[in-house]
């Protein structure tokens, strides 16, 4: 984008020098001077925004490789696809920056050229393309995020033997995808707002579920923070919880585990910190 | 040739049960196409085998693998007493080189399976004490042998059994047994004297510990010093294990209920 805003800075300049270089040729300038000026600044820009957009496609693509996106990536479903077309995520983001940089180009020299016919049609364009770019790299951007967190979440819950578990991975990534979706809508300037309302019922949804099913987990976590931060009893102790006698086997975030003769008493933290401890000494 | 595979070809005849000890794929995907029942016995399930006991450790002694993997397989139920048992297992190298038959009676069953799996510990952290006194008794500290008695499982009751010889380093603290650092700090910790106690979740309660438990009927050999006798006497009025590394003669011994369960020598991992 900073390339582009320089160009258009040194364009008065290349055009002056053009004109002097056109004066002392004789019959070559006739022909050349046929051709308006800003024509060939028209070209030039043209020609070197094909040759800006072939290096900042090598560059980037380079520069992702660099950043280790392609092992990043590696398994998620769109560079799957992408593979099978024999091309690759990082392949596909390179050639859209690359076609941004001409797109914008052609703009530029089509500016320069003064085409009037279609000014508006172009100034509309001029406005819409980096949008769309945008928009094009949110949704790849999302889509692939979106991958790789159902690769991750599955892979965490591998452990977990239970078949509805497999819901969780594709909710997170379609979460994922909506959200990039949304984003890439707003780019191109299409109307948002149901869609964004939808989410936020969703999200509050999410949020009041997750609190109301893991209120006594949270309630135990506190208590469990303040229990191993400060340890007011220990593995070994002899204690009386909640009615409960006996010696302290463990101490975890969540429960605290208490036994006495072949009894052990599993007590969430947070029942622990309501009723306090009775700590026996002989 | 041909008499050679009809001779020891009796020594695989008439098995009930066929144990692969860590087969590579293709090994296990030709035996499951020949649609005989084989239990798999590895550290993980890599095959994807319906019947398979997890190995915790790489026994190097390979009576003790296959002592393992007999008893896990009786756990299961996939094996009986009275069966006829043959073990595929690597002896040298990685590679299948092996065929063992083993009749399955009662003098199997030492418990080896047992102590890891059955026991008030997790698996896990029994495995990681185990590597954990191994190293030590490889490199020792600062190369001279060092002895080191492991309390693992239990830690209420082991801890209402023995007393404080000093200042517990772990106090308040939060360290477990398989963090990184652990091994350092423990092989630092192990200059000090008394026990370290392990919790079944793998904390590590205390260092500095003299355990006092009622040594009576404490069966194990005579010869071993009074760490072993301590931490052998423990396992007997608590439900831990105790896993020691002696110093005299640099094996590390775990045991159970008592009663002496294995015996490792780190010089072999």
């Amino acid at each position: 984008m900073t390339g582009c805003a320089s160009w258009v800075a040194i364009l008065p300049a290349v055009s002056n020098d053009l004109g002097a270089a056109s004066v002392p040729s004789s019959a070559a300038s006739d022909v050349l001077g046929a051709v308006p000026e800003r024509l060939w600044v028209a070209l030039l820009v043209l020609v070197l925004g094909l040759v800006s957009a072939v290096i900042v496609g090598i560059l980037s693509r380079r520069l992702l490789t660099r950043a280790g996106v392609p092992e990043a990536i590696e398994g998620t479903a769109f560079e799957r696809t992408a593979r099978e077309f024999d091309t690759s995520t990082v392949a596909i983001i390179a050639k859209l920056s690359a076609y941004f940089i001409v797109a914008v180009a052609v703009v530029v020299a089509l500016t320069v050229a003064e085409v009037d016919f279609v000014d508006r049609f172009w100034e509309n364009v001029a406005t819409f393309v980096p949008r769309l770019f945008i928009a094009l790299l949110v949704i790849i951007v999302g889509i692939v995020v979106g991958d790789k967190a159902e690769l991750l979440v599955a892979e965490r819950l591998r452990g977990v033997k239970l078949p509805e578990v497999g819901l969780l991975p594709t909710i997170v990534k379609y979460s994922i995808v909506y959200v990039a979706a949304l984003l890439a809508l707003g780019q191109v300037g299409v109307e948002t707002l149901a869609l964004i309302i939808l989410l936020a019922a969703y999200a509050l949804a999410v949020v009041v579920l997750l609190a109301l099913a893991t209120k006594d987990l949270l309630a135990a976590a506190a208590a469990g923070l303040f229990l191993l931060l400060r340890q007011p009893y220990g593995i070994g102790d002899e204690v009386r919880v909640a009615g409960q006698r006996g010696i302290v086997q463990e101490v975890d975030l969540f429960v605290t585990r208490i036994e006495t003769d072949g009894e052990e008493h599993i007590l969430p933290n947070h029942a622990v910190f309501r009723d306090g401890i009775v700590r026996i000494r002989e | 040739m041909g008499s050679l595979t009809d001779q020891l070809a009796s020594l695989v005849e008439d098995a009930d049960v066929v144990l692969l000890f860590s087969p590579s794929t293709s090994f296990y995907t030709r035996f499951e196409e020949m649609g005989s029942a084989a239990v798999v016995v590895a550290a993980e399930n890599a095959v994807d085998a319906e019947e398979f006991v997890e190995l915790p450790l790489p026994f190097e002694n390979v009576r003790d693998r296959i002592r393992f993997g007999i008893e896990g397989a009786m756990d299961a139920d996939l094996v009986d007493e009275g069966d006829e048992v043959v073990c595929v297992v690597s002896i040298f190298g990685d590679a299948t080189d092996a065929v063992v038959r083993v009749g399955v009676d009662s003098t199997i069953h030492t418990g080896i399976y047992d102590l890891f799996v059955n026991s008030r510990a997790d698996p896990g952290v029994i495995r990681d004490v185990f590597e954990v006194a191994i190293e030590l008794g490889q490199k020792g500290q600062k190369g001279k042998p060092v002895g080191a008695l492991f309390v693992v499982g239990d830690a209420g009751k082991v801890m209402n059994k023995s007393r404080s010889l000093s200042y517990n380093p772990f106090e308040k603290s939060h360290v477990y047994v398989g963090d990184p650092i652990v091994n350092v700090m423990l092989k630092e910790f192990s200059r000090l004297d008394g026990a370290f106690i392990v919790s079944d979740s793998g904390k590590i309660v205390s260092a500095y510990r003299y355990l006092e438990p009622a040594a009576e009927g404490v069966d194990i050999p005579k010869g071993l010093g009074a760490r072993h006798m301590a931490g052998g006497a423990i396992t007997r009025d608590t439900n831990a294990i105790a896993i020691v590394l002696s110093e005299s003669d640099g094996l590390v011994r775990a045991f159970k209920g008592g009663r002496l369960i294995l015996e490792v020598d780190p010089e072999e991992y």
